[in-house]
């Protein structure tokens, strides 16, 4: 019974490999592709092949007559209410078509091979209509209009303005007018989208999904599904990839519970490759026009941002991007007068949704590379310039977020030392001949990191059990979409329960057993989950030392939880082997008790109000990226050889979770910023295939050299912030800077591709255009 | 069970392909292949990566019989005589990596399979099937072409095998279009000895690896009396089908080799090739590609 316990290492920061990545690796892991339910058919959908068109007839009476198959429907036996951010897109399009990827009929079949048959026996008959491709042309008075209820084509508006943009630029020295055209590109989930619907015989649902939003999911399924949200449960399998890209309901999802409500049987959709590239959504293309101003001395005076936003047929949340742009338009780097204006025009086009990093991958790019644009244009050096306008923690940015620990300067400063960054980037600049040029260049960004409070709750509900055994069971609302939030929670409660990690379940694959969670999103889950996960940890500790004190006459004040005793926590000696206590207490007779504790935590930030003020997230993050970069002269390529980042994450919980986080953000960014390009010429994909859509594959991954910033945020689980989206949002535009630093042009409009290298340098005059 | 896992394999999206496949037939010789290419409408199965591909995308459908050719052991490795090379059909580009044959006599066949799509794509794709792919950004086609390669064609009538020879150059006719028979199959490549020439290939694609060549050039000959001398050129990427470069071979034979030679060749290149804009690249890149790769090899590796 004197047995001492030895101090454990902390968890926190350790290296935990993912508790789902053997399984990922050894081909066994489940997804829902390989979900075969019993009676199981399988669903297909019939996409238009017009950009803007009316249907005149559309005649399924082969396809339904059609051995093997079960149902056939279109948007006459589907109501016509619409879902996504505006409203605007049932799932089944009746009467008129708008964009590519259209949905206008769908079926249930025995076989994939039957569904597809199926499918091309139904005769479509169209009248093609006037369409619109470019956002500035469906704003003129001339253009065809896309909805009715939407008159000029405008799908959604932001405005900020704060200051005064004239004064500011009466008293700049300098004021630079540009434009940035900002691209297409995908998340490339390595698992395509799909989904298994199952109606039980009382008329209930549940949906096998992708979604990383389950219970909210529910509330924007049901309206169309014309059932009640309390009647939809969501299983989450595993995803192969989400990126934000299920953040939203999409046409495929209602449309495979109206095929097994008709049916009543279970109905699984898979999307194609192919099917994967047209008809999931986008990053929300951009056309950014800016003009800026600097006095002489460095100090940025003004900020005034007009942005056009390519909506496409529908509204998803592409065009909300503008609510994440406007905060680092506004408040990276100290900006006294700023005016932002976007709208987000209907066109043509397939449409955009969420996506890792949103509005601030495109923000991002603009003002880090006018960053450097205006540090040459007054004559500083980069790293002067951005500490010249760097904020203080304590700062308040203009939209009222609270900068309470403030880490950009640091950032800014390490990131220049460790890449000896001034001397590098004076002697590339000097070098004019030679076929390969060696570049450097920085660039910074600021994103929430303690949640974003857009919706009326930004919390997280947890619930923590513990058996018999002193086995942990933590049911969490927040899902797991490979970013490693499986791997956080368990550390964060072994170690506040003393157990070994080993012991612990979690449980967030299904809305009828989980409590709510807002959704992963916003770099939110391991600030917000992580500290409803310590909370719930530190209520059943209290429970436990509770009664151990009654067991053992101890006060629970001099006790600790360690290795699976109760200590006492002066000297480590065991009190109690904790699954002993844990029995004494659940077979204690009338007293007896179970360790079953319950959290909601709703973290301390404000949702916007007018001008959208408000101090919407719990805590803030800055980084700071360097790129060096070898840029072939004459083919135009260009090779990342390194990358160094430094980020304020506020506190390390997982080193392998968080340099997975880093690696991964990378290799997106340098597709954004390379060589990822959804090109999409009049409404049409032109490259919906991995053979033409260009990913980064291993060869261009650089070498990485990490720097964090760790100082205890004071509201974080262990001090940590939020860091996931960052990554993807910082490496292309100091890619694009370093660029500049080798061969002395800036691309504007990126990917930055060897072709458009190449043109730059030596002057394509024929052929088509990039 | 190879049918079962073929059944799988070809169960694609329009649905209709395995339907078309009335029988299989795996052969053993290259005569039961002639004879099978006799009796009617066969789609020839070697490696498959591009069959595999086509028939997926709905580009390409299989005749009523598919034959595999696999099991032909003659068809696959490399042997020498002479100085000269055969390479059986079904050697693969994994193969032509690691042979030591291919290693020592003919260089130009390793470093083009060194840039060939990924490992996994070089250990089923076969010389022969890249050939009959017949894709203008063949990869292996532009070496070859460069070489003097000759293919064989075996097809059997009236009871006797009949074989031709073909420069690999006229063999190929267009996109995905080639000079091969029906009822012929291509069984070995013939390269000429080299004699000691040098040759170099170079492709580009916005990628390093896993890439389709948006341009490509590759380059035997030697330099003699300070002179270029028994050159031959050839272009991928740049035309209906991998071309020779007449008009740089000219620009280059018996001249001196120096600066001015090169680019005078260099300025032969754009007679030579008639590339298009298409997704991939511009008809401007791609000549100014071929510019630039075939400079590097002029300069790099046969003034070295």
């Amino acid at each position: 019974m004197m047995d001492q316990i030895a101090e454990q290492i902390s968890l926190i920061g350790q290296r935990i490999p993912k508790p789902d990545g053997a399984a990922k690796v050894l081909g066994r892991t489940q997804y829902i592709n390989d979900m075969v339910l019993h009676r199981m058919l399988i669903g297909k959908i019939l996409r238009t092949d017009r950009v803007h068109a009316r249907i005149l007839r559309l005649d399924i009476s082969k396809a339904a007559a059609l051995p093997g198959v079960h149902a056939v429907i279109t948007g006459d036996d589907t109501p016509m209410i619409g879902i996504g951010v505006n409203k605007d897109n049932p799932p089944l399009k009746s009467g008129t078509v708008r964009c590519i990827r259209d949905e206008i009929a769908a079926v249930a079949a025995e076989t994939e091979a039957i569904a597809d048959q199926a499918l091309a026996l139904i005769e479509v008959e169209y009248e093609d209509l006037p369409a619109v491709f470019d956002p500035a042309e469906a704003l003129e008075d001339s253009a065809p209009q896309l909805h009715e209820d939407k008159p000029g084509n405008v799908g959604l508006s932001y405005n900020i303005s704060y200051g005064d943009i004239a004064a500011g630029e009466a008293e700049s020295d300098v004021v630079l007018d540009e434009t940035y055209d900002l691209h297409y590109v995908t998340h490339c989930c390595m698992g395509p989208g799909c989904v298994l619907a199952e109606f039980d015989a009382m008329g209930k649902l549940t949906i096998y999904s992708q979604t990383q939003y389950p219970y909210n999911f529910k509330m924007d399924l049901a309206p169309t599904l014309g059932i009640h949200p309390g009647d939809i449960r969501v299983i989450q399998p595993p995803v192969g990839g989400a990126f934000g890209s299920k953040l939203d309901v999409y046409p495929f999802e209602p449309i495979c519970a109206f095929l097994a409500q008709k049916t009543r049987r279970p109905v699984k959709l898979v999307f194609s490759r192919e099917e994967e590239f047209i008809a999931s959504p986008t990053r929300q293309p951009v056309r950014a026009h800016i003009r800026a101003g600097a006095k002489k001395d460095g100090t940025l005076t003004f900020r005034d941002v007009n942005c056009l936003l390519n909506n496409g047929g529908y509204t998803s949340w592409g065009a909300t991007v503008p609510y994440v742009m406007m905060r680092t338009f506004s408040g990276h780097f100290r900006v006294p007068n700023v005016e932002f204006k976007s709208t987000a025009v209907y066109t043509n086009n397939p449409f955009a949704g969420s996506f890792r990093g949103y509005g601030n991958v495109q923000a991002t790019y603009v003002t880090a590379t006018l960053m450097d644009k205006m540090a040459e244009a007054v004559g500083m050096n980069p790293i002067a310039f951005r500490l010249k306008n760097a904020q203080e923690p304590g700062e308040v940015t203009p939209q009222g977020s609270l900068l309470k620990d403030c880490a950009l300067a640091d950032c800014i400063t390490i990131a220049a030392e460790k890449t000896d960054f001034l001397k590098i980037y004076a002697a590339n600049a000097k070098v004019e001949t030679g076929r390969y040029r060696r570049g450097i260049g920085i660039a910074t960004s600021l994103h929430n990191a303690g949640g974003a409070k857009i919706h009326k709750s930004d919390g997280c509900g947890t619930i923590l059990t513990m058996d018999d055994y002193a086995r942990v069971t933590l049911i969490t609302g927040a899902s797991e979409i490979g970013q490693g939030i499986d791997a956080v929670i368990t550390q964060i409660v072994a170690e506040e329960l003393g157990v070994p990690m080993a012991s612990i379940t979690i449980v967030n694959d299904d809305s009828a057993i989980g409590p709510w969670d807002v959704g992963v999103h916003a770099s939110r889950t391991t600030f917000i989950a992580g500290n409803g996960a310590r909370r719930a940890a530190i209520k059943a500790k209290a429970q436990i030392l509770a009664a151990a004190s009654k067991e053992a006459n101890v006060p629970a004040e001099e006790m600790e939880l360690r290795g699976g005793h109760v200590v006492q926590s002066d000297n480590g000696v065991s009190i109690i082997r904790l699954d002993r206590l844990l029995r004494a207490m659940h077979f204690a007779g009338e007293d007896a008790e179970l360790v079953m504790v319950t959290d909601y935590y709703e973290p301390p930030s404000e949702p916007e109000g007018d001008n959208h003020y408000g101090d919407m997230s719990a805590a803030y993050a800055h980084a700071a990226y360097v790129a060096e970069v070898e840029v072939d002269t004459m083919t135009g390529h260009v090779r990342v050889e390194k990358m160094t980042v430094v980020q304020d994450v506020g506190r390390v919980v997982n080193g392998l979770g968080i340099e997975g986080q880093i690696e991964g953000g990378i290799a997106m960014s340098i597709g954004y910023g390379l060589t990822e390009d959804l090109r999409i010429e009049k409404g049409i994909v032109k490259n919906p295939s991995f053979r033409d859509y260009k990913v980064a594959t291993a060869p261009e991954m650089p070498e990485i050299a990490y720097h964090f910033i760790e100082n205890d945020t004071p509201e974080g689980p262990f001090g940590a912030k939020g860091i996931a989206e960052l990554p993807a949002i910082v490496p292309a535009p100091a890619i694009a800077n370093a660029v500049y630093n080798a061969i002395g042009v800036r691309f504007d409009n990126p990917p930055i591709t060897p072709e458009k290298v190449a043109r730059a340098l030596h002057g394509g005059q024929d052929g088509g255009d990039q | 069970m190879p049918w079962l896992k073929f059944m799988a394999a070809t169960r694609s999206r329009s649905g209709f392909n395995m339907n078309e496949i009335a029988n299989y037939i795996a052969v053993d010789t290259i005569e039961e292949a002639a004879e099978t290419l006799a009796a009617g409408p066969v789609t020839v199965l070697a490696g498959g990566t591009d069959l595999m591909l086509q028939t997926e995308a709905g580009t390409r459908s299989y005749a009523a019989t598919l034959m595999n050719i696999r099991r032909v052991a003659e068809l696959r490795g490399v042997g020498l005589e002479d100085g000269s090379l055969t390479i059986g059909a079904l050697t693969t580009v994994s193969d032509l990596l690691a042979d030591p044959i291919i290693g020592a006599h003919c260089p130009i066949l390793a470093e083009t399979a060194d840039q060939f799509a990924s490992p996994q794509i070089r250990n089923m794709a076969s010389i022969g099937g890249n050939i009959c792919n017949a894709s203008p950004a063949g990869d292996l086609l532009v070496p070859l072409i460069a070489l003097g390669a000759e293919v064989a064609l075996v097809s059997k009538a009236d009871g006797a095998l009949h074989s031709r020879r073909m420069p690999v150059e006229e063999f190929v006719i267009g996109p995905g279009a080639s000079k091969l028979g029906d009822t012929e199959i291509l069984t070995f490549v013939h390269i000429p000895s080299q004699d000691g020439a040098a040759g170099a290939f170079r492709k580009f694609g916005p990628r390093p690896a896993l890439e389709i060549a948006i341009a490509a050039v590759a380059v035997t000959g030697r330099i003699e009396d300070g002179k270029f001398a028994h050159m031959r050129v050839a272009f991928g990427a740049v035309a209906p089908t991998p071309v020779r470069g007449r008009a740089v071979e000219a620009a280059l034979e018996d001249k001196p080799a120096t600066d001015e030679t090169i680019n005078a060749a260099l300025a032969a290149t754009d007679a030579d090739i008639s590339p298009i804009d298409d997704v991939r690249a511009s008809a401007w890149y791609r000549r100014h590609l071929i510019r630039t790769l075939t400079q590097e090899i002029l300069a790099d590796v046969f003034r070295a």
